[in-house]
């Protein structure tokens, strides 16, 4: 029975109406990937020398237990952000003649397919060999691995366990925040506590007593079973519904109300944004970017010349436009059928997107000033950067909003989700990252840096002037366009 | 009011619609009965310009649906959710579509008591968005939507569908009202037959894209289609 549903489950993956269809698509994503988890090989195979110059008074495998236990504490913190829960594909199971136990085993058995219990294998196994192995002997690494295995599905399940508790009760996530918090303040403030030492112990032990690593699996299995026997008393449609039925409000942007119908567009997308799962957490992750500034900045060797304010910049201006633009129209391909029958200008369409390119791209201008501090021209060219955005990227996005014709939804998390991406989010990026450095190193190679920043300035200040004119080309596109983008959103 | 001319649309060599000629009075209310894949669907969407006809036109007030936007300005439709902003409330959703008509909050609210009966409480301040309310219930919202718009034109794709009894025959006490009233021309699909003769003045039976029956409701016609329907078993 659980082959037939994991068939099932990988025939709605491969027939799901936008899965990306093209082969072009799928082999960039296994690139991309592989390269985030050669990058983790790379990093385990260099562990022994960067826990050597991190703490150079300890041996090795000391360094290493004391490492373990704040990865796995701060995998779950991971996880809760990030772990997606297997729930809505068993709707159609529930009534037919399954049993109950096979539903929730197949339904734990597919949630192990994820990164996050990979990447602890990727992370430590090459250390383990080079250094354990050698040194320790056979029972004591597979004490280790052991030992990792059981603390990775005890997480996973423990995790999963705990995000629905969190959903049916948010006061859970309350007092899980809380104890964080304190373990936190007691171990890294106040010293009272040491996660650090802990997590020695534990693990020295191992090293000692191979055979105690089993404790972790029965960890494990026990928290299998507590999730199980969860999930057992609970899996009725209403209650693993990802979102709480709280109450809602409505919200009133007043702010907006001097735009007319632009405005009242803008403050709906503005709600779109807010009140659901995916375009909110895309929203989170691009104010981080804010910090870009801070890795470049701050490192003397990588922030010669204006280059890295020019991508800095570029960035942290422009991420709103980059990040929540290249889904354009797509984020409301649930309702974009009532959006072309209801008496909307297109061009106020058009109008009110740039209206919301322009209050995020400010805020975030105003969010970089502090970036003073490393010098003022660097404000210069987030000023600059910032022109250009508005100038150019913009429509750039807005171009490539007219050929995407894939519908997402929304209520899904961002992460690792590639609902909606197509060919167009790959050829826009090309543009968006390459066209601003075009115009600047060749004459910054010729000794003339401050004449490409100006060109850039002066492109984006003309792009902004000229910008009724794109609205109409873009306008007429969209009129050719309509009715392949409706149909690609449409859900039937 | 509304002049349909040699309409097709064609899907990989198979037509779903075609229609040599149709023409809309002001002020009719039109019955669209038909089977499941008869058309019904893909004419309102043609009607509404969301896809693209293969050829023929649909001329509104003397101006081409896909070739100017001056039907939405008096045309309102609800066909499906898709039409609706889910992740607002009913109340916001309202005053979104009042405002792209012009109309501010009070004299939205004004409009909505006339609803109240109809929504029977379930609708307004509850605090819930539009994806968490019933199908029902969105679909009470829809058609709502589009009579606050004050239309001279309405469509209502499957209105009786998912929505209780009572509702039911409260919606069509307002289809008729407003018919009477206010004499908007209003295209009415639907499965229940008993409905449709009830409220509508003409019927028309589509089979397979075509109009094979386009009458004047009189009281042999509710006896007609069902003879119609179950000769088709």
């Amino acid at each position: 029975m659980t082959i037939t549903l994991i068939r099932h489950q990988w025939r709605s993956f491969w027939r799901a109406k936008n899965s990306g269809k093209s082969l072009t698509i799928r082999i960039i994503m296994a690139v991309l990937i592989l390269y985030l988890f050669s990058n983790l090989i790379l990093l385990s195979f260099y562990l022994d020398k960067i826990l050597e110059s991190v703490f150079p008074d300890l041996n090795l495998i000391s360094a290493f237990s004391a490492c373990l236990l704040y990865y796995f504490l701060s995998d779950v913190l991971l996880r809760f952000q990030l772990q997606e829960l297997p729930t809505l594909s068993v709707k159609p199971y529930l009534i037919q003649n399954i049993k109950r136990k096979q539903i929730i085993n197949y339904l734990s058995l597919v949630s192990l397919a994820s990164g996050f219990n990979l990447a602890p294998f990727v992370l430590t196994l090459p250390f383990l060999i080079k250094v354990i192995l050698p040194q320790q002997g056979l029972p004591v690494f597979l004490g280790f691995l052991v030992s990792i295995a059981g603390l990775t599905f005890f997480n996973h399940f423990f995790s999963l366990w705990f995000k629905r508790k969190v959903n049916l009760n948010a006061w859970w996530m309350l007092a899980f925040v809380v104890s964080i918090g304190l373990f936190g303040l007691l171990d890294l403030k106040l010293h009272l506590l040491s996660i650090n030492s802990f997590s020695s112990v534990i693990f020295k032990s191992f090293v000692q007593q191979p055979v105690l690593a089993l404790f972790t699996i029965l960890a494990a299995l026990m928290m299998y079973r507590i999730n199980f026997s969860f999930l057992n008393s609970n899996l009725y449609l209403d209650e693993m519904r990802s979102s709480s039925a709280s109450s809602k409000s409505s919200t009133e942007i007043p702010f907006l109300n001097r735009f007319g119908k632009q405005g009242d567009l803008v403050a709906n997308e503005l709600k779109l944004i807010i009140r659901n799962k995916r375009p909110k957490s895309a929203i989170m992750m691009s104010f981080f970017f804010l910090f870009y500034g801070l890795l470049f900045y701050g490192n003397p060797k990588m922030g010669v010349g204006y280059g890295a304010s020019i991508f800095c910049g570029m960035f942290m201006t422009g991420i709103f436009i980059i990040n929540y633009g290249q889904f354009m129209f797509s984020w409301q391909s649930s309702h974009f059928d009532g959006l072309l029958v209801n008496k909307i200008g297109i061009e106020d369409f058009f109008k009110s997107k740039f209206l919301l390119f322009t209050i995020f791209s400010t805020i975030n201008l105003i969010l970089t000033i502090p970036y003073v501090y490393f010098g003022w021209n660097i404000i210069l060219v987030h000023f600059i950067m910032y022109l250009w955005n508005m100038g150019v990227n913009t429509l750039l996005v807005l171009y490539f909003a007219n050929r995407n014709y894939r519908r997402i939804d929304l209520s899904k998390s961002a992460s690792f989700n590639w609902e909606g991406v197509g060919a167009s989010q790959w050829i826009l990026s090309i543009p968006l990252l390459v066209t601003p450095f075009v115009i600047f190193y060749p004459l910054d190679f010729l000794g003339y840096p401050e004449a490409g920043l100006a060109i850039i300035a002066v492109t984006g200040i003309a792009f902004i002037v000229t910008r009724p004119f794109w609205i109409s080309k873009l306008v007429s596109e969209f009129n050719a366009k309509r009715y392949a983008i409706a149909e690609g959103f449409r859900n039937d | 009011m509304i002049e349909i001319q040699n309409l097709k649309k064609v899907y990989s060599g198979v037509v779903v619609v075609n229609i040599p000629k149709l023409s809309i009075r002001k002020g009719e209310t039109i019955g669209l009965v038909g089977n499941n894949g008869a058309g019904k669907t893909t004419l309102f969407r043609m009607m509404l310009d969301l896809i693209r006809c293969t050829s023929g036109q649909i001329i509104s007030k003397e101006a081409d649906v896909s070739k100017n936007d001056s039907w939405k300005n008096y045309t309102a439709a609800y066909l499906d959710e898709g039409f609706l902003i889910d992740y607002l409330t009913p109340e916001e959703y309202f005053y979104y579509i009042g405002s792209l008509h012009n109309l501010n909050k009070p004299e939205i609210d004004l409009q909505l008591e006339k609803f109240n009966d109809f929504f029977n409480a379930e609708i307004l301040n509850k605090k819930k968005y539009i994806r968490d309310l019933s199908k029902g219930n969105q679909s009470k919202v829809g058609v709502a939507a589009c009579l606050i718009q004050k239309p001279e034109v309405l469509m209502l794709d499957e209105p009786f569908a998912n929505i209780d009894p009572s509702t039911q025959i409260r919606l069509k006490n307002m289809i008729r009202e407003i018919n009477r009233e206010k004499h908007i021309t209003t295209i009415i699909s639907s499965h229940d037959l008993n409905h449709l003769t009830d409220v509508c003045e003409r019927i028309l039976l589509m089979e397979k894209g075509l109009i094979i029956k386009d009458m004047e409701t009189n009281k042999n016609t509710l006896e007609e289609l069902e003879d119609y329907f179950s000769v088709l078993q």
